[in-house]
């Protein structure tokens, strides 16, 4: 029971902080502002704690689907406000160029809003899937203790994970200061679109096909290494071509938001 | 050439029926049900085997008073269902072979396979 919930909480947990340290790096090191994440994460709390109270009934919307389309909403929700993030961050880059100081503020509450909205939904939607899981242990007392301490312990794991991520961020040379915080919110971004379009498949709201390829021999997704990847960069052995072509709207929809913010300021 | 007002009726009958029999075909192939019960923290059957090819519509019932999570990596299914509720997952159309799923909240016990011949 124990190790069972050190690797759940750890999972879930993992894809959130991910996200918080991309986004939090960003705003420190363009705005120097981290205001946002305390009211974001607790709005995220309050969300999750709602979400898996009302989960019976969602559950039951549009013929039993209603976990996966809210899901689907949710994770192409996050996407479009990674998009505005990487916006509003390449577009405050071209005005301290000689901008006027105004502008700059006025990125940096576009980009402090978008990333609190998408760092709540991230947490509704992982912090739900836990709290369901510790539900089922408040009526069984024998198990209470170590399910809390391995969720604890995933838990701090997770957040770890996510502590190292964002000042490993902060201390980029140079030229890989704002590639690589971009590059992994592509990813992030692809990722979420391709979960999205399989939460749709599950649904049956998208028809389902064969597997584009299967490399499970290779890399498990239950490996290690398979479920760091799956959360940094949604790996999956088996995924159909819906969710590939999902992933690379995800991937260009973020760096040409980069590319379109710093062309048109070039131009201006 | 004269068509007499039977023949249409019968050429309409033949019509109808074609179409409400392609259209029962249509739904039958579309979602042929399997149950699953969750009990104890296992899957009853914990075995299922279903045709290569086609969709399958799976009907979960918990009848635990813990939520579960039905998942599987080689189906790339993943889905919360409450206590003592039920909820439906469909897969497929899958090639031929062995799936394993698990219930993710009680891994150790709830374990099970879906069967595609």
């Amino acid at each position: 029971m124990l190790l069972n919930s050190v690797i759940l909480v750890f999972q879930e947990t993992l894809e959130a902080a991910l996200l918080i340290s991309v986004l939090l790096a960003i705003s420190y090191r363009q705005w120097s502002r981290t205001a946002w994440l305390p009211v974001s994460l607790s709005v995220g709390f309050v969300l999750s704690l709602w979400y898996a109270l009302t989960m019976g009934a969602v559950s039951e919307w549009f013929d039993y689907m209603g976990q996966e389309v809210v899901n689907a909403v949710l994770q192409i929700l996050i996407m479009l406000l990674i998009v505005f993030c990487t916006w509003a961050f390449f577009k405050s880059r071209q005005v301290e160029d000689g901008g006027d100081p105004s502008q700059h503020d006025r990125f940096a509450r576009i980009f402090t809003f978008s990333a609190a909205v998408a760092v709540a939904l991230a947490i509704t939607r992982e912090g739900s899937e836990i709290f369901l899981y510790l539900s089922g242990f408040f009526q069984q007392s024998e198990y209470f203790q170590p399910v809390i301490i391995g969720s604890s312990l995933g838990f701090g794991i997770g957040v770890s994970i996510g502590v190292l991520l964002f000042y490993g961020l902060l201390n980029l040379p140079g030229g890989w200061r704002v590639k690589v915080p971009m590059y992994l919110l592509a990813l992030f971004a692809g990722n979420m679109l391709s979960q999205a379009a399989l939460q749709l498949t599950q649904a049956d709201w998208i028809s389902s096909a064969q597997a584009l390829w299967d490399s499970s021999g290779w890399l498990p997704e239950n490996s290690i290494f398979g479920q760091l990847l799956y959360a940094l960069v949604g790996y999956e052995a088996t995924p159909s071509g819906v969710q590939v072509i999902a992933y690379v709207i995800g991937v260009t929809l973020v760096i040409g938001s980069a590319i379109v913010a710093t062309r048109i300021a070039k131009n201006v | 050439m004269k068509i007499s007002p039977d023949r249409i009726r019968t050429q309409i009958l033949v019509l109808v029926s074609m179409a409400a029999s392609l259209y029962c075909q249509s739904l039958f192939a579309a979602a042929p049900v399997v149950e699953i019960e969750i009990k104890d923290h296992l899957f009853f059957p914990s075995e299922v085997v279903i045709p290569a090819d086609t969709k399958v519509k799976l009907l979960i019932r918990n009848l635990d008073p813990t939520p579960e999570e039905f998942e599987s990596y080689e189906l790339n299914r993943e889905k919360v269902i409450g206590g003592n509720s039920k909820t439906v997952i469909f897969i497929g159309p899958l090639p031929p072979g062995e799936y394993p799923f698990f219930g993710e909240f009680y891994p150790k016990t709830a374990q099970g396979k879906v069967v595609v011949e």
